[in-house]
């Protein structure tokens, strides 16, 4: 059995071309971009602690003046039933101790002029 | 016989039925409970400015609850009056705000939305403003910002 004479050549149009470049997909951002990234991120964040700390002291600061400005009415209440129970407690000790002579009813202990409650209470 | 005891340790109340002597001249309690006050509390500082100072002053001068009686009836005098005023004026607004701090554990930034209003509304008919001391220079105050941080997670 005889083939018929065929050359072998190129198919028409020529080889095509050796791929001998490198082939690197795009494998995301690079790694300056990302650094880039979380930095800008993490500054944002860190921004908004600084707000909010700086916020939490306005909310402190707005917290102790409400409670300074009640100081005055419930120091006032205070004050008046302090000495309600003052008066009460000194009325007793004169009947309790009219017939000692010499006793002075409600005499401080101390010598100093200066205001020193009482450390001890009846409890009725 | 007679037996000593703690004081704090007693199991009846520490409470003594005796009035005040005569020669005060009574006044009325404030009577208002913990949140009311906290919503009016710069109200009451603003209104009351001088009767609290001097109030204050006299404290400074002697600790003896005596000393100031005449000055602590002006200080209550004045705030049973303002927060008078604030339920005659703006009942509303001012209800709404100390049952949001009632609430929200007395926290003020979680009520700028009804402390607004009731601010707003005190501004109008009584001309007062809450202002705290202290506060930074040419920003907002704190309940002025208008986005803060710190808020109530749930709008």
């Amino acid at each position: 059995m005889s083939v018929p004479y065929r050359q072998d050549l190129p198919p028409p149009g020529g080889f095509e071309a050796i791929k001998y470049k490198r082939n690197l997909p795009f494998k995301g951002p690079s790694g300056i971009v990302m650094l880039a990234g979380v930095t800008l991120f993490c500054g944002y964040g860190f921004y908004r602690v600084g707000q909010g700390n700086l916020e939490k002291r306005e909310l402190k600061r707005e917290k102790t003046w409400a409670r300074i400005h009640l100081v005055p009415m419930l120091l006032a209440e205070g004050d008046r039933d302090a000495y309600r129970r003052q008066q009460a407690a000194l009325e007793r000790e004169k009947e309790i101790m009219k017939d000692v002579p010499g006793w002075e009813a409600g005499k401080s202990v101390y010598h100093d002029k200066k205001h020193v409650p009482r450390e001890s209470i009846v409890v009725l | 016989m007679a037996t000593w005891t703690k004081n704090d340790a007693s199991v009846a109340p520490y409470v003594d039925p005796t009035p005040l002597p005569p020669s005060i001249p009574s006044v009325e309690e404030v009577g208002t409970t913990s949140a009311p006050l906290k919503s009016a509390a710069f109200f009451i500082g603003a209104y009351c400015k001088d009767f609290n100072e001097d109030f204050m002053l006299c404290k400074a001068e002697n600790r003896n609850p005596e000393h100031c009686l005449k000055e602590g009836r002006k200080v209550t005098r004045c705030a049973t009056d303002i927060i008078t005023k604030l339920r005659e004026n703006c009942l509303a607004e001012f209800d709404k705000h100390w049952q949001c701090l009632e609430n929200n554990n007395q926290q003020y930034y979680m009520c700028r939305k009804p402390e607004r209003a009731l601010n707003k509304c005190v501004f109008e008919k009584l001309g007062l403003v809450k202002a705290i001391p202290g506060s930074p220079q040419g920003q907002p105050q704190i309940h002025e910002k208008t986005s803060p941080i710190f808020g109530a997670m749930q709008k």
